[in-house]
């Protein structure tokens, strides 16, 4: 399931527009698949400036633990406590209630650059 | 070892056709777990009614001939005097110098026969020193194909069993002989989980019927198919040591807590001096449980520090508990450190510290018996 509004990363993520200058970030399907359930989330502090790629926080299931990168440079303007207290919401709605961290972005054109979905779909082997 | 060499157990497009997700194990390629399960749901159903795995990666061996029984004695661990034909015992084949080469199960089906399940990997290590030292007149035979191996576990196992006609009353690490559809079975109650259980050995042909069978039984009572993903938090949860991470060539089983497993009477067993001289010594580092008391998830290989930051010990096994919902470990800790259960730890998770407390496992009551 790779839904068309979105952007993608090569990590598995994926952003939303949330403003004007602002994204929402979370892990894809397919990610949340491959990990399997998730049963442990670690998030940044808002107010943390950070480098595209940077890794902001972990994903850990009962198999394996990976990383949370940010998808962009900007500022973490929001994280959604809801997971760290059930993470298995990141399995069970991982494009919806299971969102990670909302970023205002340092260039809101830096968006267009990411994968779209048909790019995504194609990495993933889902054509 | 290459993906092309890895051996397929008779259940493979079974498998495959519930959705498995597949990894190598021992030089076998098994299921972790199922598309329609996941980890914390098979092993909630092996908590709360009924799971059932294939281990058919598990070996299998027969010693045979006259004095069979006596000559394993002689080499493994644990003492076979405690036991009667029809019952089996947890053992372990150790090096001279004291270190595990496998932990298995040693069904004793009579003084001139032995029949033994050990570790897929180490299966023909086994074998091979048994061979190498078996008197005249007694074989060994590694049968590892020769039989798969299904467990029922979970409280409504015996319901399960008793579905197919299938003797399900039989104590604790007893077994039988049986049939099902006219075929051979042995039916054990034996298991990895911690929960009332079987684990049963068709005829490696046989293997695809009787599985689908259980399963539908299984399915019946609110069970399901689980996978090695299951078979693993729910032994850890229980703190059975899993060879190659808490128990190993460097891990002997008076630091592991398997001295329990040691006929320590015995005149001779591989291992004996040593094994001997070091609990009298008193080993030098130990295994413990650990409890996380904050959030965060215990992985093996992770270090082990006492309240000052000192490093004290290291993890084999770790995992997220899905009974406990919180993160448990086993750890190898120095037994200079004094930390005794009760006492708090520290984990070190990728350069985060997770309080953890000192525990005597099991974690989760054992149901067993």
């Amino acid at each position: 399931m790779v839904p068309e509004e979105l952007r993608y990363t090569e990590q598995h993520e994926w952003v939303a527009r949330a403003g004007d200058d602002t994204v929402r970030v979370g892990i894809t399907d397919y990610a949340q698949r491959q990990l399997g359930d998730v049963v442990f989330v670690q998030l940044p502090e808002v107010g943390r400036q950070v480098a595209e790629g940077d890794s902001v926080g972990e994903v850990e299931s009962t198999k394996s633990v990976s990383d949370i990168y940010a998808p962009l440079a900007g500022e973490v303007v929001a994280v959604n406590e809801a997971v760290v207290t059930a993470p298995e919401t990141i399995n069970g709605d991982p494009y919806g209630d299971g969102w990670l961290v909302e970023l205002r972005i340092s260039d809101p054109a830096s968006v267009d650059g990411l994968l779209d979905a048909a790019g995504y779909r194609e990495k993933i082997g889902e054509v | 070892m290459s993906e092309t060499a890895l051996r397929h157990s008779p259940l493979h497009a079974a498998h495959a056709a519930l959705g498995a997700t597949f990894a190598p194990f021992g030089g076998w390629e098994m299921p972790i777990q199922y598309a329609d399960g996941g980890v914390v749901a098979e092993h909630t159903a092996v908590r709360e009614a009924v799971g059932v795995f294939d281990v058919s990666h598990l070996g299998k061996a027969l010693v045979s001939g006259r004095g069979a029984a006596e000559f394993v004695n002689a080499c493994l661990t644990n003492d076979l005097r405690r036991i009667t034909p029809g019952q089996a015992q947890y053992t372990l084949c150790c090096t001279e110098s004291g270190g595990v080469v496998d932990d298995l199960i040693a069904y004793l089906v009579g003084e001139d026969e032995v029949f033994l399940v050990p570790n897929a990997a180490n299966t023909a290590e086994v074998c091979r020193r048994l061979a190498a030292a078996a008197p005249p007149g007694v074989a060994v035979t590694d049968l590892h194909t020769d039989h798969g191996v299904l467990a029922v576990q979970g409280p409504r196992s015996a319901e399960v069993l008793t579905a197919l006609g299938l003797p399900a009353d039989l104590d604790y690490m007893a077994f039988t002989d049986a049939e099902w559809s006219g075929r051979p079975v042995r039916v054990c109650r034996t298991g990895y989980t911690g929960e009332h259980g079987y684990e049963l050995l068709p005829r490696w042909d046989d293997t695809p019927a009787l599985w689908t069978a259980l399963l539908a039984a299984a399915e019946d009572r609110g069970g399901r198919a689980c996978g090695l993903g299951a078979r693993d938090t729910l032994r850890t949860e229980m703190g059975y040591p899993l060879h190659g991470q808490d128990l190993s060539p460097e891990i002997s089983p008076v630091q592991a807590g398997a001295g329990w497993a040691v006929g320590w009477k015995k005149p001779a067993f591989w291992g004996r001096d040593a094994l001997v001289a070091e609990r009298a010594e008193g080993p030098a580092r130990r295994l413990r449980g650990l409890r996380a008391l904050e959030r965060g998830v215990p992985r093996p290989g992770m270090p082990v520090l006492d309240a000052g930051g000192r490093r004290i010990g290291v993890t084999t096994s770790g995992t997220f508990s899905p009974t406990l919902r919180t993160g448990v470990a086993l750890a190898l800790v120095d037994t200079s450190a004094g930390v005794e259960p009760g006492a708090e730890a520290l984990l070190d998770v990728r350069g985060r510290r997770l309080r953890c407390e000192v525990v005597k496992p099991p974690f989760v009551q054992a149901h067993v018996r």
